[in-house]
């Protein structure tokens, strides 16, 4: 069968830039940032700081990959925009009631309690999850990460215990992160089978079958798989978008990079 | 017919089990051997004879010329009855090693040593050859070598005398052991301060120049003859005579007067007098070799002769002297500061007190050169319980710097190892129950950014320095008071302590630190509440991810076995 073999167009090449920045960025902060966590607890922690460089170099490199991570997000934003606006894309990342019942019959399935598959749209539940958690933990990481790099100017607009809470839930946050990663982000693109499209943009067809048989079908009856603006509304709308996002993103990095290196915490010498 | 591979297994196992058979048979044989050997053990035999029958007949023969009584059995009858056969001899025992020694003693000189005649508590032979095991005729020498023999004989001495010796040489169990009869002799036996002079060299240079043993503490020979702490003479009142006059001076080079009356009351109530129920010195242990009428002191100054005179006391404290060397004061000495500190600066030269009774008697002796940091201690929270109360924890300067290694509390390893100092006092329990204080001292410094950095730095980095604040710089170094102290507790004035470091900080900022709680709902309620959320957060994810992970892998399972149950 031709159809078996078929690859389903799924991620272009911005989605996959957005993938491989959060991959990157992720993974060191959690490799730089979990011994830090546990530095008293476990010698593998310390013997990590160690072979990284030493605690200094440790906290440089993690402040380094949040700057990378906050400007990914940022950029994720731009292109979102782009979507939503130039494109008029429907926001299919949206939770909706549908999610819900996929989940109760998806485990009504694995359990045995009805052999038919849940037909799921582009974006299943699951991965509406993973994308809200990714979006929510960002959100705490960075205003969290924020207050502990710069606890003087948290701590003039805020009372002081907010830093030992912001320490608090950092840590949280980052534990809550690594464990779903670990175990749902692994499982479902790794050991349930290899997903490959986040890397190629492709989707095969029993994969496709088996986790979007919605969007499958969509594409099957002819749809396309974005949907296609006419030429002159669309180059109208993008000069507008590159108009402002230039502006925007120039306003956004300067205050990204002022927000980074503003503060001096402390002395440099010994007190 | 069995598969290749089983029957080569079979063939391995019938060869294992053949050379298993070999070995022990090998074993058993060897066993039979050596008891047959051992049937035939220790023979007495005339010197130069070569066949043991002829041993038997000149035995024999002894044997019928003794006195019919002596012939019976029973204890032996004094010390004439050993003689009878041990007098005047030249014969020997040859042991299965091959070696012999002469059965023949030398009256004369036993009757001379220590357990002669002459002795308060004169021996026998008995009293050392126990008559247990040396009844007539008695059992033939039951030991392999000569040095088992002399082993096992030593022991007869401890029944009087008791180890341990002067010498630290290993005791009879030890795998190279030098006893009692090495240095002293069996028969001939004097106490060491009765050798001739060349003898107590020859002793020890027979073990450790003839036959080459090591020392294990080299140096410890030369020291014991050239001390000749066998022979000592303690007698003080020779030197005495003249300077326990008082008014007794004379003039250095620089025109210093040094005091040359030494106090005898002081001498012998110090660590090092007749009062204390070790080794009382003699004058001569520290001036070596000053006989009378001896050369005048030549010294600079008296700063000169103290200098001249200290690396004395390294005679008996040499790791002491050591520490010394390598610490703060030895190495300023080392640099051309005179005034560092050497041993007689801190203990006394003649009057040395024990160092540390009563225990202010430290921080008393450091502030003879340390005023100014003594004067700060003093108002301490540490210092005032000592000094007014003569409180027994409280730390005092040795505590902390250390006694006779005192690093220098300026290096790097010294700041980043600080926590733990105090921690050892403030992290202990039991110590601090008694003072009610916290003990999450240590544990809540340690959980924060200042306390986990300074942690890995002194883990990983010890020698470089770190910027984060450890104990002392919030809370002082030497004048460290009470934190609720009104005036210049910690808490009074946080947020001034806190500027030291971070010049930018406001009113808000102090609270950043939990101040040592634990957070709780009544200290730091946020952060106790943060924590719980994702106490439960955390396990609820895992639980309810997991769920869905392991029904469709029990899916998967599901429909694969079905799969392969159609096929």
């Amino acid at each position: 069968m031709s159809n078996q073999s078929k690859q389903y167009p799924r991620f272009r090449i911005g989605a996959r830039i957005e993938h491989f920045i959060l991959m990157v960025t992720f993974t060191v902060l959690a490799v730089t940032g979990l011994p830090q966590m546990f530095s008293l607890e476990s010698a593998v922690a310390r013997s990590m700081i160690d072979l990284m460089g030493g605690i200094e170099l440790v906290r440089l490199i993690h402040r380094w990959a949040a700057f990378f991570l906050v400007g990914g997000s940022i950029y994720h934003v731009f292109t979102s925009a782009y979507r939503l606006y130039v494109k008029r894309e429907r926001p299919r990342m949206m939770l909706g009631r549908q999610d819900l019942t996929d989940l109760i019959h998806l485990v009504r399935y694995n359990l045995g309690l009805t052999d038919e598959h849940p037909k799921m749209p582009k974006f299943n539940f699951g991965e509406k999850f993973e994308y809200w958690a990714v979006v929510w933990g960002t959100a705490i990481m960075t205003i969290t990460g924020f207050m502990l790099w710069n606890p003087i100017a948290t701590t003039s607009v805020l009372p002081g215990s907010i830093i030992p809470a912001a320490l608090a839930a950092h840590g949280g946050e980052a534990l809550l992160a690594v464990v779903s990663i670990v175990i749902w982000h692994m499982y479902n693109v790794h050991i349930k089978h290899f997903n490959p499209s986040i890397f190629t943009g492709k989707l095969p067809h029993e994969q496709m079958k088996e986790e979007h048989a919605l969007e499958l079908e969509r594409l099957e009856a002819g749809g396309k798989p974005w949907p296609e603006v006419e030429r002159p509304v669309l180059e109208r709308r993008r000069r507008i978008f590159i108009a402002v996002s230039v502006v925007a993103s120039a306003l956004i990095l300067t205050v990204l990079v002022w927000a980074f290196t503003f503060e001096q915490t402390a002395i440099t010498t010994i007190p | 017919m069995l598969p290749t591979y089983q029957r080569h297994r079979t063939i391995w196992l019938v060869l294992l089990v053949m050379v298993a058979a070999i070995v022990a048979g090998l074993i058993l044989l060897y066993q039979a051997n050596t008891a047959a050997a051992k049937a035939d053990r220790v023979q007495v035999t005339a010197q130069g004879a070569e066949e043991t029958d002829r041993t038997a007949i000149a035995l024999a023969s002894a044997l019928e010329e003794m006195p019919a009584q002596q012939t019976q059995r029973g204890p032996a009858a004094g010390d004439d009855a050993c003689r009878l056969c041990h007098g005047d001899t030249d014969e020997s025992v040859v042991l299965p090693s091959g070696e012999s020694f002469p059965i023949q003693v030398d009256v004369e000189a036993v009757n001379a040593s220590v357990h002669g005649d002459a002795a308060e508590d004169p021996l026998q032979c008995t009293s050392c050859h126990a008559p247990a095991e040396y009844q007539f005729p008695h059992p033939p020498v039951e030991a392999e070598t000569l040095r088992d023999y002399e082993l096992s004989r030593s022991q007869s001495c401890e029944q009087c005398h008791q180890r341990p010796h002067v010498t630290s040489h290993p005791g009879r169990d030890a795998e190279n052991p030098v006893v009692c009869t090495d240095c002293h002799s069996a028969h001939e036996t004097h106490p060491a301060d009765a050798w001739p002079e060349e003898k107590g060299v020859d002793n020890c240079v027979e073990c450790h120049q003839e036959r080459e043993v090591d020392f294990t503490d080299p140096g410890r020979l030369a020291q014991v003859i050239e001390n000749d702490l066998f022979r000592q003479s303690r007698d003080n009142q020779y030197c005495l005579a003249c300077h326990g006059l008082t008014d007794l001076s004379t003039t250095l080079e620089n025109g210093d007067q040094l005091d040359l009356t030494v106090n005898e009351d002081d001498f012998h109530a110090s660590v090092h007098g007749t009062d204390n129920p070790w080794q009382p010195l003699a004058c001569t242990d520290c001036h070596e070799g000053v006989t009378f009428p001896h050369e005048p002191i030549v010294a600079e100054s008296r700063r000169d002769y103290s200098l001249q005179m200290y690396p004395a006391c390294s005679e008996c404290h040499e790791p002491k002297y050591e520490n010394l060397q390598d610490s703060v004061h030895g190495q300023a000495l080392e640099e051309g500061e005179e005034q560092a500190a050497v041993c007689t600066d801190c203990h006394g030269a003649h009057d040395t007190p024990d160092p540390d009774e009563p225990r202010s008697r430290i921080s008393s002796t450091c502030a003879e050169c340390h005023g100014t940091i003594f004067e700060e201690y003093r108002e301490s929270v540490h210092g005032e319980a000592l000094l007014e109360e003569d409180n027994p924890d409280v730390a005092t300067c040795t505590d902390c710097h250390g006694v006779h290694a005192i690093t220098d509390p300026g290096l790097a390893a010294f700041r980043n190892s600080s926590p733990e100092l105090c921690g050892e006092c403030h992290a202990d329990e039991e110590l601090m129950a008694e003072y009610d204080i916290s003990t999450n001292v240590f544990d809540t410094y340690v959980a924060d950014f200042h306390g986990t950095t300074v942690t890995l730095f002194e883990a990983q980095d010890p020698d470089v320095p770190t910027n984060k604040a450890v104990c002392f710089d919030c809370h002082g170094v030497h004048d460290i008071k009470h934190p609720e102290d009104p005036d210049a507790g910690i808490k009074a004035n946080l947020l001034e302590t806190c500027r030291e470091c971070h010049p930018d900080a406001n009113e808000n900022f102090p609270d950043a630190w939990t101040s040592h709680y634990e957070p709780s709902l009544d200290h730091y309620p946020l952060v106790f509440l943060v924590n719980w959320f994702y106490r439960i957060v955390i396990p609820a994810t895992v639980g309810f991810l997991g769920f869905i992970v392991v029904t469709d892998v029990y899916r998967r399972a599901r429909d694969r076995f079905s799969d392969r149950q159609e096929e």
